[in-house]
């Protein structure tokens, strides 16, 4: 396992695999986020940040140690990871949510929507 | 494995299961692309391109399918799953706002407190599940959630 990122790392890692994945149109980036129990109990847990573009055709080992062989050669599979300190969690997620805004444009976008409208109505009235 | 109407509903939901059990509960939020079989693919692009051909006012890129966000608050102790799903890019922020109040252990009540304007509709059903729930001891609760028909016909009994 690879070590966790320092955030701004995290946040770059980031914003390449989803400018990646948007470009391509394909495939999915998977964000996960859990608490991070260590046996020092503090009053609030660190949070563990997880994003993997989930390649399961590429080259990875498995719970009991198999090593699961890739089909296509030249496919990897993206994961990093990062933890959050309980004290930082609200300035993370400000940029973090900043970066999914703009890393996700994927989605149906509110904008484009209006300007179709604007547009048919223009044409509408023309004619 | 419930999939949610509402942010809303799904951000309180997820607030109470991670209220009854801190330590085991992830949500993981997945950025996905449908796959399409190449026949899906054809199909679609040659849609998009007779529309496109008459009125470019065609209100999808020509070849990009749509996107879609799923997140998901799973418990593996209980197995409860609590799942919402989106494609609009608008909600995005909100809801990673969202996730981070929860990773920061908000409850149900400061969720609502600081809910945007938007989710007016969901406020009304929001004080009563709080208080169905608030005197129950905290996995009674949850399982409530769970199955949220259950929770609603006992409602329904007592009154």
């Amino acid at each position: 396992m690879a070590p966790h990122l320092q955030t701004d790392e995290f946040f770059s890692s980031l914003t390449d695999l989803l400018a990646k994945t948007t470009q391509k149109s394909r495939g999915s980036v998977t964000l996960s986020q859990k608490p991070l129990i260590d046996n020092i109990t503090t009053t609030q847990p660190s949070i563990l940040i997880r994003a993997t573009d989930g390649n399961t055709s590429a080259p990875r080992t498995m719970k009991d140690g198999k090593v699961v062989k890739a089909k296509a050669s030249k496919a990897t599979r993206v994961k990093f990871s990062t933890v959050v300190p309980a004290d930082q969690l609200e300035a993370f997620y400000t940029r973090y949510a900043e970066i999914c805004k703009t890393g996700m444009t994927g989605l149906k976008k509110r904008d484009r929507k209006r300007k179709a409208k604007g547009k048919g109505g223009a044409k509408a009235a023309k004619a | 494995m419930t999939y949610l109407e509402t942010s809303q509903a799904y951000l309180e939901q997820s607030a109470q299961l991670l209220e009854a059990y801190p330590e085991t509960t992830r949500i993981t939020t997945k950025y996905n692309f449908p796959t399409e079989r190449p026949a899906q693919v054809l199909k679609r692009t040659k849609s998009q391109a007779k529309s496109n051909k008459p009125a470019s006012t065609s209100t999808e890129p020509p070849t990009a399918p749509i996107a879609s966000l799923t997140l998901r608050t799973y418990n593996p102790e209980s197995g409860i799953t609590i799942q919402y799903r989106t494609n609009k890019l608008q909600e995005v922020g909100r809801l990673m706002t969202g996730l981070g109040k929860l990773a920061a252990g908000a409850d149900v009540a400061s969720l609502g407190l600081s809910a945007p304007a938007g989710a007016d509709i969901e406020m009304t059903d929001a004080p009563e599940e709080a208080a169905g729930s608030a005197p129950a001891p905290v996995p009674a609760a949850a399982k409530g959630q769970a199955q949220g028909g259950k929770g609603k016909k006992k409602k329904g009994g007592k009154k």
